[in-house]
C-alpha cells in the first residue's frame, strides 16, 4: 500500500466525493436547488485549486495508485485552468438556465463531473487513466450539450457530438491497443524508456501512433477532425458552448502534450509531422472558415479550431520553450473566450436570445462598455499588441522558430493576419452599423466575468513574467533532465 | 486419466445437487400449490411481447429507458466475477475498494429512484 | 493443421474496425446503426487487447479490456438517451434528418 499515495490524489477524491453528495442532495431537493447546487460546485472547485496548490511537487512528481497518476507542475498548472474556466462556466450559466427553462440541477453537476474526468485526464499516467477520464468527461459533455432535451437544436448537437465523439474514442482506443501489443506496457512511463532506444520503432507502433493522435486530436477539435465543432457550439446552449470552448481544451491538449512529449519522447520525429500538418491545418481552415460565418458562436467554434492551432505550434516544436508556449497560450486563451461568450451571453434582445453578428449592430451606441470590452477582447484574439493574445502567439511562433520550423511561424502569422480580419469585421459592426435592436440589460453575474476577462487581456500585459515563468517550470517537468 | 477426473468431482457434486434441488422445486411446486393454469399463465411471457410476432413491430420507448438503467448496473457486475475469484489474495484493501465501488453504484442507484426512472407510469 | 496465431486475431480486429466506421460512414439510413458501428469498433479494440494480453502473457490487457467493456455500455446508454430525447423533438431518427444545422 505504500505506492498508493492517496494524498496526491486529494483534490479528485475530494471533487468526486462533493459530487455524489450534492448528486443526492439534488435528487431528494430537486431543481429548485439549482442555484445552490451551482454554488456549491463552485466552491467544491475553488477548494480542490487550493488542495491542489498544496501538493508538494516542487522537486520530485508525486504519483499515485501505483504510478496511474502523476501530479507534476505541468498538471497542476493546467488543472488550475480548467477548474478556474469550469468555475466561471457555472457560475455563467445560472441566470440562461432560469430563463430558458433549462434549470436543472444535473447541469452543475455534469459539469462538475466533467471537470473531474478533465483533472484525471490531465494527471493520467498511463493508456488506462488516460481513457477512463477522458470517458467520464466526454460522457458528461455529452449530456450537457443536449441539456435542453426539449429543442431541437440541442439535441441534434448532443447527438452529433456523441457520434463523432464515440467514434474518436474508438479510434484512440484502437491505437491504445496497439500501442499495448506493440510495445508491451501501457505505462507512460514504461512506454517512455522502452522508446528511448535508437531501434527503428515497428510498424504496428506506428499505425497505434497515428490512431491514438487522430483521437485526441477530435477531442482539442483540430482539423482533419474538427467537423464536429461548429453545429456542437451552434446547437449547444451557449453556456455549455463557452464551458465547451474553455475547459475540455486545456485539458485535452495537455493530454495530447503530456502523451507525446512524455511517454512517447522517443519518437518525436515521427510526431512532429503530424503535428506539423495538423496545426497548419488548423490554422488556415481556422481563419478562412470564419470569414462567411454569420452565426457568432460558429464565429467562435472556426475561431477555437484557429485557436488550438496556434497552441499546436509550441507542440510541434517539441521542445520546453515550445511546451511552455502552449500553456502560456491556453492560459491566454481561455480568459479571452469566456470573455467573448459572456459577451454573446449578453445578446438578448426583448427576452430572447439572438446569435447572428448582425443583431451586435450600433452596440457601440446603445451599451459602449460592452462594446469596448468585445473589441479590447477581440483585438487581443488577433494579437494585437499590447493585449496578452499578442505575447500567447508570440511565444509559441518564437519557439518554433527556435526549432528551424519557419514554414510553421510563417503560416501561423499569415493565419492571423485572415483572422484579424474577420475579429475586425465584428468590430466594425459594432462601432459603425446603424443600430437595430438595443439589447437587454446585462445580467450582474456575467458582469464579473466581463470584469475579468477585460482585467486579464488589457492589465494582463503587468503579468506576463510571473505567468511565464510558471509556465516554464511546469513544462520543464515533462523534459527529463 | 483418474487424476484429471478428481479434479472435476467437484463439478459432478455442484451439477447434482443443482438438479436435484430444481428437481425438488418442481415436484414440491406440483404437490403442494393449487394449479389453476388459464391462457394467460401458460405463455411463455406473462407480461411484454407475444412470443410470436412480426420482430419488426415499434414497440413501447418505456423498454428503452429500462434496458438503458438495466445495462449499466448489468455491466458493472463484470467487475464483481474477478474480485470474487481473487479476494483471498488482494486482501482487506481489495475488499473495501470494491465496496467503494458498489457504494458509488448506490448512489447512482438512489438516485435513479428519486428521480422516478423506475416508475412504469 | 491450422493454428490460430496472433496475426489471424489482430486481423479479425482490424477488418471489424474497419466495418465500424465504414459502418459509421457510410451508413445513410438510421442512427441506431452509428451506435452498433461504435459498439463493433470497440469489440475490436477488445479482441486485440485481448489477444495482445494472451500473447504477452501481460494481465495488463485483460484489465484494459474489462475497463472498455463497461466504457462502453455507459456510453451505449448515454447515446440511446440522447437519441430517445432527440426522437421525441424531431420525430424521426433518420441520417439524413441530422440536419437542423449546417456549415
Amino acid at each position: 500500500m505504500a505506492e498508493l499515495n492517496l494524498h496526491a490524489a486529494l483534490p479528485e477524491i475530494w471533487v468526486a466525493v462533493s459530487a455524489m453528495v450534492l448528486l443526492l442532495v439534488g435528487a431528494y431537493t430537486g431543481d429548485r436547488a439549482m442555484r445552490l447546487i451551482g454554488l456549491l460546485s463552485m466552491l467544491v472547485m475553488g477548494v480542490a485549486i487550493v488542495a491542489m496548490l498544496g501538493i508538494d511537487v516542487s522537486t520530485v512528481p508525486q504519483l499515485a495508485f501505483n504510478g496511474h497518476f502523476i501530479v507534476d507542475r505541468f498538471a497542476v498548472f493546467a488543472k488550475v485552468l480548467a477548474l478556474i474556466a469550469a468555475m466561471a462556466s457555472v457560475w455563467m450559466s445560472f441566470s440562461y438556465a432560469e430563463r430558458e427553462g433549462m434549470a436543472r440541477f444535473e447541469l452543475p453537476l455534469l459539469m462538475l463531473l466533467a471537470t473531474l474526468g478533465m483533472m484525471l485526464m490531465i494527471s493520467a499516467n498511463d493508456l488506462i487513466s488516460l481513457y477512463v477520464g477522458l470517458e467520464l468527461q466526454s460522457l458528461a459533455l455529452y449530456v450537457t450539450a443536449a441539456i435542453r432535451r426539449d429543442t431541437v437544436k440541442s439535441t441534434e448537437a448532443g447527438l452529433k457530438y456523441f457520434v463523432l465523439g464515440a467514434l474518436s474514442s474508438g479510434m484512440l482506443l484502437y491505437g491504445a491497443s496497439m500501442i499495448y501489443g506493440f510495445v508491451g506496457t501501457v505505462s507512460f512511463a514504461g512506454l517512455s524508456t522502452a522508446l528511448s532506444g535508437a531501434t527503428e520503432p515497428s510498424l504496428g507502433l506506428i499505425v497505434g501512433l497515428v490512431f491514438l493522435c487522430a483521437g485526441l486530436a477530435f477531442k482539442i477539435s483540430a482539423v482533419p477532425f474538427h467537423m464536429w465543432t461548429p453545429d456542437v457550439y451552434e446547437g449547444a446552449p451557449t453556456p455549455i458552448t463557452a464551458f465547451f470552448s474553455a475547459a475540455p481544451k486545456v485539458a485535452a491538449i495537455a493530454l495530447f502534450t503530456r502523451v507525446l512529449v512524455d511517454a512517447f519522447g522517443g519518437l518525436t520525429p515521427q510526431w512532429q509531422q503530424i503535428i506539423f500538418a495538423v496545426s497548419v491545418a488548423s490554422m488556415l481552415l481556422g481563419a478562412f472558415a470564419a470569414i462567411g460565418q454569420r452565426n457568432i458562436k460558429r464565429l467562435m467554434a472556426y475561431s477555437s479550431i484557429g485557436n488550438i492551432g496556434y497552441a499546436l505550434v509550441g507542440l510541434a516544436a517539441g521542445t520546453p520553450q515550445g511546451v511552455s508556449g502552449l500553456l502560456f497560450y491556453m492560459a491566454v486563451y481561455v480568459p479571452m473566450t469566456l470573455g467573448s461568450f459572456a459577451v454573446i451571453l449578453a445578446m438578448r434582445q426583448k427576452g430572447q436570445m439572438v446569435e447572428e453578428i448582425a443583431d451586435l449592430s450600433g452596440l457601440a451606441k446603445s451599451q459602449p462598455w460592452l462594446a469596448h470590452i468585445f473589441a479590447a477582447i477581440l483585438f487581443s484574439m488577433a494579437g494585437i499588441p499590447p493585449l496578452v493574445g499578442f505575447f500567447g502567439k508570440w511565444m509559441v511562433f518564437a519557439a518554433a522558430v527556435n526549432q528551424g520550423l519557419y514554414v510553421l511561424a510563417v503560416i501561423g502569422v499569415v493565419a492571423s493576419v485572415v483572422s484579424a480580419y474577420y475579429y475586425v469585421r465584428v468590430i466594425k459592426v459594432m462601432y459603425f452599423d446603424e443600430a437595430v435592436t438595443a439589447f437587454d440589460r446585462v445580467d450582474g453575474s456575467l458582469k464579473l466575468v466581463l470584469a475579468s476577462s477585460l482585467a486579464v487581456v488589457v492589465i494582463g500585459i503587468l503579468f506576463i513574467n510571473p505567468l511565464q515563468n510558471s509556465a516554464i517550470a511546469a513544462a520543464a517537468s515533462l523534459f527529463p533532465e | 486419466m483418474n487424476e484429471l477426473l478428481r479434479e472435476y468431482l467437484p463439478v459432478l457434486i455442484f451439477i447434482i445437487v443443482a438438479a436435484g434441488l430444481s428437481g425438488i422445486m418442481v415436484i414440491a411446486s406440483l404437490v403442494l400449490a393449487r394449479q389453476k393454469p388459464d391462457s394467460e399463465k401458460l405463455s411463455p411471457y406473462e407480461c411484454g411481447f407475444e412470443a410470436f410476432d412480426d420482430a419488426r413491430r415499434q414497440f413501447d420507448v418505456r423498454f428503452y429507458l429500462v434496458s438503458i438503467l438495466f445495462i449499466i448496473f448489468d455491466l458493472e457486475v463484470a467487475f464483481l466475477f474477478p474480485w470474487a475469484v481473487s479476494l483471498s489474495n488482494i486482501g482487506m484493501f481489495g475488499f473495501w475498494s470494491m465496496m467503494i465501488f458498489l457504494g458509488v453504484l448506490t448512489i447512482g442507484f438512489i438516485y435513479e429512484w428519486k428521480k422516478g426512472a423506475l416508475e412504469w407510469e | 493443421m491450422w493454428e490460430i496465431t496472433l496475426t489471424h486475431y489482430l486481423t479479425v480486429a482490424a477488418i471489424l474496425f474497419t466495418i465500424g466506421v465504414f459502418g459509421i460512414f457510410l451508413n445513410r439510413k438510421n442512427v441506431i446503426i452509428i451506435l452498433m458501428s461504435v459498439e463493433l469498433i470497440l469489440l475490436s479494440v477488445n479482441i486485440n487487447l485481448v489477444a495482445f494480453s494472451s500473447f504477452l502473457g501481460d494481465m495488463v490487457g485483460q484489465v484494459f479490456a474489462m475497463l472498455v467493456l463497461t466504457v462502453a455500455a455507459a456510453e451505449a446508454a448515454i447515446g440511446l438517451a440522447i437519441l430517445v430525447v432527440y426522437f421525441r423533438n424531431r420525430g424521426s431518427i433518420a441520417v439524413e434528418d441530422l440536419n437542423v444545422m449546417k456549415g
